[in-house]
């Protein structure tokens, strides 16, 4: 035990220890005037704009605000993801029928079809949930559907052989068999969502965390920006937790990956 | 004696991606009887697994007929046991053995004493809420063989279900099968490598042809039931039947091994 343990604790440690001496060499840099505080800024000038920010509810707000677009627009892109996904992989005639237009679509970058939301969706809310969406919707669908390709072929034939109807082959075949899969595509849709969310509220939107990035850069607020940034951290960290913890839950069959730690 | 099972003429070829065309099943004439437990021997890669899967409706066989007298009106006409491992790695143990019950649309209420009745038999009570990768690979098998009797069809087809259990545990599973279907008498088709294994629990037993797998020859196994399964290898029919068996099957092994090294 004792050899794990003290290699455990040296992990740990480590962990904490090298950010701790990033941040303090950062802040030793910037009092001695090694690096440009007005475009680095130094941990204790951000500290000093962060913490009113917090405590005034100011970021909270527009942390809510972008919360609720990407939580919209992640529910709006995963589900008919998986739902066509499921579809895609379950029927070959579906496959054949969507498969091109997938194909085609899905290496457009989100980014570049901003403009087109915009004339279609307007300025309001729909522009910024949808450009999320469609974010997530291909990762999850395509996730979802080589997940489903990927279950073994006996667990097809033993449902066929039992009468399954094809709701069951649904619920008891493709959905369980393709759920690692399907989080896998989660856990990308939401990285891309925080990718989007930023580029969605550069332009004409009145709150979000995104919206706060550019205008800190408009303003040459350099320490709001940051502020800014740390709350992008958290907010990715807290969204990875949760589907990790959604995972196990409906997971339950899974046996504990050995890698884990 | 009634016949559940008419096969006439029955052949199959699959047609491989690379244009490769392979012969599993030619020209099968086989009649079972309603009740009748028939077991299936033959060389690997003869189309044992083939011939169940046509009976059991997830191949279509490429020449020949198929009939399948069914038997009491309202219950599933076959249930398979797979070779490989099929129980379901996302369902409980318990849940496992329900499946066809509930595929059927079975009440929970009714499912329930018949679940529990094929877990205590197969002695999976106590991993009942178990997830399939917490058992050994015996145990697996044996929830799949619960699948199947759970589900109480006209016509159970079983590949090789016993395959990968140590000898004790498939004398147990041999007898208990044995016991369950002196009660039922329900239609069987076992398919086995072993050849005491066909013997112990067949009324017949079907010898394959190397591929294309053929009837090589059917024998009527002329031992009295209820069987004992510890003393028949020493009785002198059992062990004539042994010899004749593995007088087929080693022509036919070595017809095989000859075309190969023709090849
Ligand atoms: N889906 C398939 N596509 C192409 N060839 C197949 C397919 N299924 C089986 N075969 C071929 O048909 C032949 C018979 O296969 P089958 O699985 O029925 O043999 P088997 O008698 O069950 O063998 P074993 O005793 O090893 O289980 C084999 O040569 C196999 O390669
Ligand atoms: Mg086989």
């Amino acid at each position: 035990m004792g050899k794990r343990w003290r290699e455990a604790f040296a992990a740990r440690t480590v962990s904490v220890l090298s950010p701790a001496l990033l941040l303090a060499g950062w802040e030793l840099l910037a009092r001695a005037g090694l690096v440009d505080v007005r475009v680095f800024s130094s941990p204790s000038r951000i500290l000093g704009t962060l913490i009113p920010a917090l405590l005034s509810g100011e970021l909270l707000y527009h942390t809510w605000v972008s919360v609720c677009r990407i939580v919209l627009g992640f529910a709006a892109g995963a589900l008919p993801g998986v739902v066509l996904g499921l579809s895609m992989g379950l029927f070959p005639f579906v496959r054949a029928a969507l498969q091109p237009m997938v194909a085609v679509t899905f290496p457009i970058p989100k980014l570049a079809i901003m403009p087109l939301i915009l004339l279609v969706f307007g300025l309001g809310e729909t522009s910024k949930v949808f450009t999320i969406a469609v974010g997530v919707f291909y990762l999850v669908l395509i996730n979802t559907m080589a997940g489903v390709l990927n279950i073994d072929r006996i667990y097809l034939d033993v449902a066929r052989s039992f009468g399954a109807s094809r709701r069951d082959f649904y619920l008891t075949v493709a959905l369980p068999g393709a759920l690692p899969m399907i989080f896998a595509g989660f856990k990308l849709g939401m990285g891309t969502a925080l990718l989007l969310i930023v580029a969605a509220e550069l332009s004409a939107a009145r709150a979000g965390v995104g919206y706060w990035i550019w205008r800190a850069y408009d303003m040459f607020d350099i320490e709001r920006m940051f502020s800014a940034l740390l709350m992008m951290s958290a907010l990715g960290f807290v969204f990875s937790y949760a589907l990790d913890v959604l995972e196990r839950w409906v997971i339950p069959w899974k046996p504990p990956s050995s890698s884990a730690g | 004696m009634e016949a559940a099972i008419v096969i006439r003429g029955v052949s199959k070829v699959f047609a491989g991606r690379n244009g490769l065309r392979v012969a599993a099943l030619e020209q099968i004439d086989l009649t079972i009887g309603a009740g009748e437990f028939l077991c299936v021997v033959g060389p690997s890669g003869c189309g044992k697994t083939t011939l169940l899967r046509i009976l059991a409706g997830l191949e279509q066989q490429s020449a020949g007929r198929v009939e399948i007298r069914s038997g009491e009106p309202g219950k599933p006409l076959t249930s398979m046991v797979f070779q490989e491992t099929s129980i379901f790695p996302w369902l409980t143990v318990k849940d496992n053995v329900a499946y066809g019950l509930r595929m059927r649309r079975v009440p929970p209420a009714v499912q329930e004493p018949i679940v529990e009745h094929y877990l205590r038999l197969t002695g999976l009570d106590k991993f009942r809420d178990a997830y399939p990768h917490q058992l050994s690979g015996g145990m697996k098998q044996r929830v799949s063989v619960a699948r199947a009797f759970a589900n109480d069809p006209s016509i159970l087809l079983l590949d090789e279900p016993f395959g990968s259990l140590d000898e004790q545990t498939r004398l147990l599973m041999q007898e208990e099968l044995l016991r369950i279907w002196e009660a039922h008498r329900k239609t069987a088709v076992f398919v086995t490598h072993s050849i005491d294994e066909a013997i112990f629990l067949g009324d017949r037993v079907l010898v394959m042809t190397a591929r294309p797998g053929r009837v090589k020859a059917i024998l009527e196994v002329d031992l009295p039931r209820p069987r004992d399964l510890v003393n028949l290898r020493s009785q002198p029919a059992f062990l004539d039947l042994s010899r004749t068996i593995w007088h087929y099957l080693r022509e036919e092994v070595r017809a095989e091994e000859h075309a190969g090294r023709k090849l």
